[in-house]
């Protein structure tokens, strides 16, 4: 009972139809990115919850992780399977890896305040964001029309 | 590249330490993982997000999702209502995606993830 308190003071929803829309957005520009660039759509699930509907961090990161656990990248997926882009070996040891580190890594979180769990957040998007500008602006291999 | 019997060692370390970052911050892991299978493993970009959505495939954020539902962490409703919006999302980004050279998309798209966890930590520092 107390734990349920504790989560109804953490999030505030606004009035219904208004905070269902913005979910509902939220989830299509994520799901936008997940195709467009092959990731998860947590990254920018989470701070659109955190700001979008104020949301507390924690809480913000658990939905998060509760949204990912149906394959919601089949749809996008399917396209890259039709163009023979799938490593299908190395996807596979990925998830293993995924589901040891995953335990590990919300374990941790969850012992951390909301100040510290926002402050980490930030400084995750800031590397995610220079891997991925690095990523960009390595010259395309010889022979590889598209990169 | 590594070769051989590396291939698949190495490509695990990787995965479990995006798994860890993943379920401290309560992401997917494709974010990290993408660059990663490009810059470490010399995936070509394409294959790398394809094989990055089919280790998104099966639930493998389910026991980082567990720790974050003990401590009563969660938002089952919010989560429910996001779901059709990404999948349906992901099902036209990906049709992009495969006839796109995206380069510049993808530039653009770090600046503002640049900009956005730099407001996110200086938030939360000068709280």
């Amino acid at each position: 009972m107390a734990s349920r308190l504790r989560r109804e003071r953490r999030f505030r929803p606004r009035p219904v139809p208004m905070h269902i829309l913005i979910v509902v957005l939220i989830g299509l520009g994520a799901g936008l990115l997940v195709g467009l660039m092959g990731i998860g759509g947590g990254m920018v699930v989470v701070p659109a919850l955190v700001y979008l509907l104020g949301m507390d961090q924690h809480v913000a990161q658990g939905t998060s992780l509760f949204m990912l656990l149906p394959p919601l990248g089949l749809g996008a997926l399917w396209e890259y399977w039709k163009k023979r882009e799938v490593d299908f070996g190395a996807g596979v040891i990925c998830a293993g890896g995924f589901f040891l580190g995953g335990y590990f890594g919300g374990l941790v979180a969850v012992g951390l305040s909301s100040r510290a769990l926002q402050a980490i957040f930030g400084f995750f998007l800031m590397s995610a964001a220079l891997l991925l500008w690095r990523q960009a602006r390595r010259p395309p291999k010889p022979g590889i029309p598209h990169a | 590249m590594p070769k051989g019997w590396l291939r698949p060692i190495s490509i695990l370390t990787v995965a479990c330490l995006v798994g860890i970052c993943g379920g401290l911050v309560g992401v997917g892991g494709g974010t990290l993982l993408v660059p990663l299978l490009v810059l470490l493993l010399g995936f070509e970009q394409h294959r790398a997000q394809g094989t990055s959505l089919i280790a998104l495939v099966p639930p493998t954020g389910l026991l980082a999702f567990l720790a974050y539902y003990h401590a009563h962490e969660v938002n089952i409703k919010v989560g429910l209502l996001v779901i059709p919006g990404v999948f349906s999302g992901g099902l036209v980004g990906g049709m992009i995606a495969t006839r796109l050279s995206a380069k510049e998309m993808r530039k653009t798209f770090a600046v503002l993830l640049f900009m956005l966890g730099a407001w996110q930590a200086a938030s939360a520092l000068l709280r």
